[in-house]
């Protein structure tokens, strides 16, 4: 990311445009190398704005562009009156904040522990270990969530009730006000090694010689790690943060979807699954496209601001 | 590093590299476009073969796709023995999708899409195809190239296929429904496992109060199975729709309404309500209530998938169910294969009290609405209705329910008869037996006679007919039937004659046009009940009265009114469709 900006970067500054002719010239590969990609940004990011023209109109699949009724800003009244997308929104919210704070302390907690585990096997088991959950489907992920926690022999209220701290068995899925926590815990679960590598490979690019320094001054593991290390990846922290918080509320809704039943609905409506099912699944075309339209201007807007925020504190930013 | 050095060796392999990028990226587009022109192509020979050869019946292979709004997890592609006959006699393959989730939402994206598929079965979702423009009216085709589909039918019921009152076109073909069906036999009702009601001395049960008997006295003198798990008096299945099946249905096939989708509407008047306002079925989610209280009722009910229902049917822990044989059945069948047939069901008609008829059996007419469509992607839609025509066809409906002379049965003194081998793969090895002859695959695709209709040979049309349908119960099954004096569970429900046949078939089946507010509204008052009813049961009986008046408050603020009103006119269109 860094090393693209800069290459572009130099033509401009030097400002006198046949230098800049000159930079173009010598770099001409690059350029040609990079332009399947803009192509395919534009074909795949930019062409399908154009369908956002459906959420002013009152759309129906059979008629051309010119034979559609305009309606305006109808469809965003719509959604602004129902009661259901403030529920979903503060879903969204809550439950991507989680995500958020969690996806952030357990990785790097856990990229910096295994980065001072001196054994090499254990280490390289460890992490093993810990990322393959990453590559089981949300299916099967919360298949194993709800048969643990289930009521009829689930491991969890079987290590309960043996262990003597309840009498009756907990029906965990059955409580709104777990739901967060649970999906908040299977993510954890699910991701933490996965999302621990790009720590570990940031970890690794931190120079032995500060390590050294720092020893030599009498520094404790502890002392290093808070001086060298997370200081260390802080940028890469920051980049992350800043393109997850763009993504704030595209959360997806699959673990929402699998783990979520009647008695939690309160608690586990998504945006996307409130856009799913109020928009396309009833034919509502325009109206799905206004709740993607909200989506994606929030997110602009988050995206912009922590970015902001973080340029003017830290001075590390994406754009 | 490129640009520095500059030996023609790098200056090739780059540009190399670069072709090599801008060639895929091409590749990637040219497959699918090939893959287009392949498909038009092909079709169009067909179109112009079938115009020169209107003599003969035309033969000649052709592929139409087909799309599906129920899944069909048995489809091999017409692989099958019953498959290739089909091929054989018509020419067509069909190269199907079926629906996976929510039909509603793919037959949405099909719509938007502009590319349909050739023979389209979206149930009540046809709607959105038809708003869309891409149905063909199939009035006419019947008409001139389809004599079996319109024998079948007759004049009554091919009216009955009719859209709607302003567009009186035919969209469907009415598939769903078997014309003349009679009931041999029944699926429903509320299931209670052999072993309890035999301990209980086959008693009558004819109310709830019956069947909780039977699961209290059964659960206390056995509360854990062999391996010490606890045995389930009564578990639910809430998982996504199956919640109408299990939940709410119920809530009216007890109190003597019939089933109307989520609504109940007067025989006589027409007037509508939705279901759950009826002040009956306050009693009957109170007994659910009750049920939960005394444990009886599985905590697990509300939380649970439909796979895990299905494997705590499995384990032969669950005493007693209130669902469809077409949903719990896998689980049964492994009870079956495991030999343990006294922990399989029996189906019984339970009403809230001795005043109420159970109505699963309510008759309704023919039903016309759900079935096959041509869309006007369609090459040659001539082809296809004569396809499914044949399917119509005497000889098309005997190969589909009965499969291949010598195969899969034999006449023998002129009656079709099933060897016994057969019965037993029929029985014990359904889903292997479906995929390899792919009978009961096809079905759904053509109109054709229920069971209990005769061809001219004198034989039924369908295997379900009183002898074959006893053939098929094991002993324990037979022991039970015989202690309650009836062939089959359907001897234990309320004769169709006893009820007034509704004119307007059923709700549920009436398409709703894209626009309408009922959409919405409908939407709205299922997340509303789905969220109420689960929690009304699962509450402390004391709360019970108020959490249903803040359902029933919910309920009105979500215009529960206008739904019925709107619900209303539709039922009475239908009706004015239907009998003119």
């Amino acid at each position: 990311m860094k090393a693209a900006t800069n290459l572009q970067d130099l033509p401009t500054k030097k400002s006198s445009s046949g230098r800049a002719w000159k930079t173009l010239k010598n770099q001409k590969y690059l350029w040609m190398m990079s332009i399947p990609f803009v192509i395919w940004v534009f074909v795949f990011s930019y062409l399908p704005l154009w369908g956002w023209t459906m959420a002013f109109q009152k759309y129906k699949p059979a008629k051309g562009f010119f034979e559609q009724d305009w309606v305006g800003f109808d469809h965003f009244k719509t959604l602004f009156a129902d009661e259901t997308f403030f529920l979903a929104l503060r879903n969204t919210l809550v439950m991507s904040g989680m995500g958020l704070v969690a996806g952030f302390i357990f990785p790097i907690t856990f990229a910096i522990l295994l980065n001072e585990v001196r054994l090499g096997f254990f280490k390289r088991f460890a992490q093993t270990i810990s990322y393959l959950p990453h590559f089981v489907s949300w299916v099967v992920a919360a298949g194993i969530v709800t048969k643990m926690l289930s009521g009829d022999n689930g491991l969890i209220n079987d290590m309960l009730l043996g262990l003597g701290f309840i009498e009756t068995p907990i029906q965990f899925m059955a409580q709104g006000h777990l739901f967060w926590g649970i999906v908040t815990l299977s993510d954890v679960w699910k991701e933490t090694g996965w999302n621990a590598i790009i720590y570990l490979a940031a970890i690794a690019g931190i120079g032995p010689e500060l390590y050294e320094a720092a020893r030599v001054d009498g520094a404790s593991r502890l002392r290093q790690v808070w001086h060298i290390t997370l200081p260390g990846i802080r940028p890469t922290i920051i980049v992350l943060l800043i393109m997850s918080i763009g993504n704030l509320l595209n959360i997806g809704f699959e673990k929402q979807f699998l783990l979520g039943n009647n008695l939690v609905t309160d608690y586990s409506q998504v945006l996307d699954l409130y856009s799913l099912k109020y928009g396309l699944g009833m034919g509502r075309y325009s109206f799905g496209t206004a709740i993607n339209i909200f989506n994606s201007v929030i997110s602009v807007i988050l995206l912009f601001t922590i970015n902001g925020i973080f340029k003017r504190t830290t001075k590390e930013s994406l754009l | 590093m490129m640009s520095s050095k500059r030996s023609s060796k790098t200056k090739a392999s780059a540009w190399l590299l670069v072709s090599t990028l801008m060639l895929s990226m091409l590749a990637g587009c040219g497959g699918n476009n090939a893959a287009n022109t392949g498909n038009t192509t092909d079709t169009n020979t067909n179109t112009a073969n079938s115009g020169t050869n209107t003599e003969k019946e035309d033969l000649t292979p052709v592929t139409f796709s087909f799309f599906s709004a129920d899944p069909s997890p048995n489809w091999t592609g017409m692989q099958d023995e019953t498959g290739k006959v089909i091929t054989e006699k018509t020419g067509v393959t069909l190269d199907a999708e079926f629906a996976v989730g929510d039909p509603a939402q793919k037959v949405a994206l099909i719509a938007s899409s502009g590319e349909y598929p050739d023979l389209i079965s979206a149930k009540a979702d046809i709607s959105k195809m038809v708003d869309a423009g891409a149905m063909v009216d199939l009035t006419e085709l019947i008409d001139k190239y389809a004599p079996n589909i319109k024998k079948v039918l007759g004049e009554d019921n091919l009216k009955r296929a009719r859209y709607s009152n302003e567009d009186k076109a035919i969209y469907a073909i009415p598939t769903y429904s078997a014309v003349d069906q009679q009931y041999f036999n029944a699926g429903g009702g509320f299931e209670l496992q052999h072993r309890a009601v035999k301990e209980a001395g086959y008693p009558p049960i004819k109310t709830v109060k019956d069947y909780e008997n039977v699961i209290k006295s059964y659960l206390d003198k056995h509360p854990t199975d062999e391996n010490g798990n606890k045995n389930i008096g009564l578990t639910l299945n809430a998982d996504d729709w199956m919640m109408y099946i299990t939940v709410t249905n119920p809530a009216f096939t007890t109190t003597g309404s019939p089933d109307d989708g989520e609504y109940a509407i007067d025989v006589d008047t027409q007037e509508v309500t939705y279901h759950f306002r009826r002040p009956e079925e306050k009693e009957y989610f109170r007994w659910l209530n009750h049920m939960n209280d005394i444990g009886l009722l599985d905590p697990e009910s509300f939380v649970q998938k439909t796979d895990q229902y299905k494997s705590k049917i499995a384990t032969g822990r669950v005493i007693g169910l209130i669902d469809q044989d077409w949903s719990y059945g896998d689980g049964e069948k492994a009870l079956k294969t495991a030999g343990k047939f006294d922990q399989g069901y029996g189906h019984y008609p339970v009403t809230l009290s001795e005043e109420y008829k159970e109505t699963s059996f309510w008759p309704t007419g023919f039903m016309a609405g759900n079935g096959v469509g041509i869309s006007t992607d369609c090459e040659d839609p001539i082809r296809a209705i004569k396809f499914l025509d044949y399917l119509a066809s005497d000889e098309g409906q005997v190969l589909l329910n009965w499969g291949i002379e010598g195969k899969q049965y034999n006449v023998e003194n002129g009656k079709r008869v099933i060897p016994e081998d057969v019965n037993n793969r029929i029985v014990n090895d359904a889903t292997n037996f479906a995929k390899e002859t792919g009978i009961g695959l096809y079905n759904l695709l053509s109109v054709h006679y229920g069971d209990g209709v005769k061809d001219s040979t004198d034989n039924y049309y369908t295997t379900k007919f009183p002898e074959q349908i006893s053939s098929q119960f094991n002993a324990v099954e037979k022991e039970t039937l015989a202690a309650y004096k009836v062939d089959t569970w359907r001897g234990l429900f309320p004769k169709e004659d006893e009820f007034k046949v509704k004119p307007w078939g059923a709700a549920w089946n009436i398409p709703v046009p894209g626009e309408s507010e009922i959409v919405v509204l409908d939407n709205k008052l299922k997340d509303i009940t789905w969220k109420r009813i689960p929690e009304a049961i699962l509450s402390k009986p004391a709360e019970f009265d108020k959490i249903w008046d803040a359902y029933m408050a919910d309920l009105e603020k979500a215009d529960v009114e206008k739904a019925e009103d709107l619900r209303e006119e539709l039922v009475k269109e239908r009706v004015k469709l239907w009998t003119e």
